[in-house]
């Protein structure tokens, strides 16, 4: 987390000159019709599976509790499109990786949130853009 | 994370605070840009504009996120940052005092429709580090005109024009973004908004026919009748309107109408009416650059008719693959209104 927190995820956007670009959102759903942008969640667990799907990819993990019991959490990532083109694909993520995910809760309460980031258990980040120079993994 | 938020959000957008930073007539405005999520932004523009004389200044952020507007004369300032991918920052009537610095911090808001990984401002960063459009003549047709077959980047908007919605029409457009957009008609794997294109869209391009086919859009294509047909009368509304198009010189002049009522104009949210009349005017100066302009009429909507300018790069290499929406759209049962 305390990486998260020092995480300029624009500085690249802006040292590539994107200030007035105005490039268009993807566009399936409103963010704010599912998730609550108050209320972020950091989870580290078990890869159950990875589905590449449209219009959003989604994974499963399954987080211990401290009481030896698990939880089973469902992320929700871009449109497969988008994801290839920065070079993901079908198989970025395996099952039984642990991964730490940091992202947005749903509002509606269910065990749902968005991915902003994923950080396997080895510390390197995936789906996070590494083509962008480094600038957005530190 | 909670405690960070608290932070960015819990002290409000912005803190402005004036020191004294010495002598002269002028004063100064500074601070520090961060994201949606506290970190650091380098290099982006602040831009503040005299109140009084519109009178323009700019400051680029520097690698620890700070800007400095400094000389600026003794008066009242408005404060501005766009970023693509996020909301844009707007604050009004700074005042600068000579002899005074103010202290403005800029903590940059998430966009609405920005924040899954593959659809935040990362993603359209490696987008956009991906533009490298060739250069050369204008490709031609065997008939000698621009061939505006490819695969292009979403056009980034070079001027959006000064749209006025009438009072019933941004009625509408409240009512839907106070209800989070749940129901628009993306969100149940319909057409994506009239004026809206991309990530990426490619044409292909006959004599006769022009299509346009639009990744992260169902189903994503349009035909563009290049063969002197009119527009139909009377004819079923469409998503997509009914699309002709002539040259204008070396210009396509697309004319679009007959739209279907539900739907939105644009990805503000914005309704249309029946009388809805787009006219698209594409121009591909050179291999790599195609201008398009795009002027919208609806006399049932706007005050007057506005027009978009923008420009798209060349992707070569870029595919448009296939989005089938309704493959695993798994969002309906979660979305929440107001």
């Amino acid at each position: 987390m305390k990486n998260a927190k020092k995480t300029g995820f624009l500085s690249a956007a802006v040292a590539l000159g994107l200030m007035a670009a105005a490039a268009p959102a993807f566009a399936h759903h409103s963010f704010a019709a599912e998730f609550d942008v108050n209320k972020p969640v950091t989870l580290t667990g078990s890869v159950i599976k990875l589905e590449w799907t449209n219009p959003h990819a989604h994974f499963y993990i399954t987080v211990k509790d401290d009481h030896g019991g698990t939880t089973n959490w469902e992320f929700e990532m871009g449109s497969p499109n988008a994801l290839i083109r920065h070079g993901w694909n079908r198989n970025s993520l395996k099952p039984g990786d642990v991964v730490t995910v940091v992202g947005y809760l749903a509002k509606d309460g269910s065990k749902l949130a968005n991915a902003r980031s994923v950080t396997l258990a080895d510390g390197r980040k995936v789906f996070a853009g590494s083509s962008v120079d480094g600038d957005t993994t530190q | 994370m909670r405690s960070l938020f608290h932070n960015v959000f819990g002290f409000g957008l912005f803190l402005v605070a004036t020191t004294a930073f010495g002598q002269g007539d002028k004063g100064a405005i500074e601070g520090n840009v961060k994201d949606p999520v506290g970190g650091i932004v380098a290099g982006a523009t602040v831009q503040a504009t005299n109140a009084s004389t519109g009178e323009v200044h700019k400051s680029t952020s520097s690698r620890q996120g700070a800007y400095t507007l400094a000389d600026l004369p003794a008066g009242t300032y408005d404060v501005s940052l766009i970023l693509g991918g996020v909301a844009p920052f707007a604050l009004k009537s700074v005042a600068v005092s000579a002899g005074q610095t103010a202290h403005v911090d800029i903590n940059l808001k998430e966009g609405t429709q920005l924040s899954s990984l593959g659809e935040d401002p990362l993603s359209i960063a490696v987008d956009q580090k991906r533009h490298n459009p060739p250069s050369g003549p204008t490709p031609r047709t065997a008939e000698g005109k621009p061939d505006l077959t490819g695969v292009w980047w979403s056009p980034r908007v070079v001027d959006p024009g000064k749209p006025e919605f009438l009072p019933a029409a941004l009625e509408i457009t409240r009512k839907r973004i106070e209800d989070n957009r749940k129901d628009s008609p993306q969100t149940h794997c319909l057409p994506n908004a009239v004026v809206r294109v991309g990530p990426i869209y490619e044409f292909v391009q006959t004599k006769s026919f022009l299509v346009m086919i639009a990744d992260d859009d169902s189903p994503g294509f349009h035909q563009i009748y290049l063969d002197g047909r009119p527009h139909p009368k009377d004819a079923d509304p469409l998503w997509y309107g009914h699309n002709i198009g002539h040259w204008d010189g070396d210009t396509l002049v697309v004319d679009r109408v007959n739209f279907e009522d539900q739907v939105w104009l644009d990805q503000a949210a914005h309704p249309h009416s029946d009388k809805l009349h787009v006219v698209e005017r594409y121009r591909r100066y050179d291999l790599g650059h195609l201008e398009t302009e795009v002027t919208v009429e609806d006399p049932g909507v706007l005050a007057k008719p506005y027009t978009i300018k923008e420009v798209s790069d060349l992707a070569p290499g870029e595919e448009v693959r296939e989005f089938i929406c309704t493959e695993n759209n798994r969002d309906l049962e979660h979305l929440v209104g107001r």
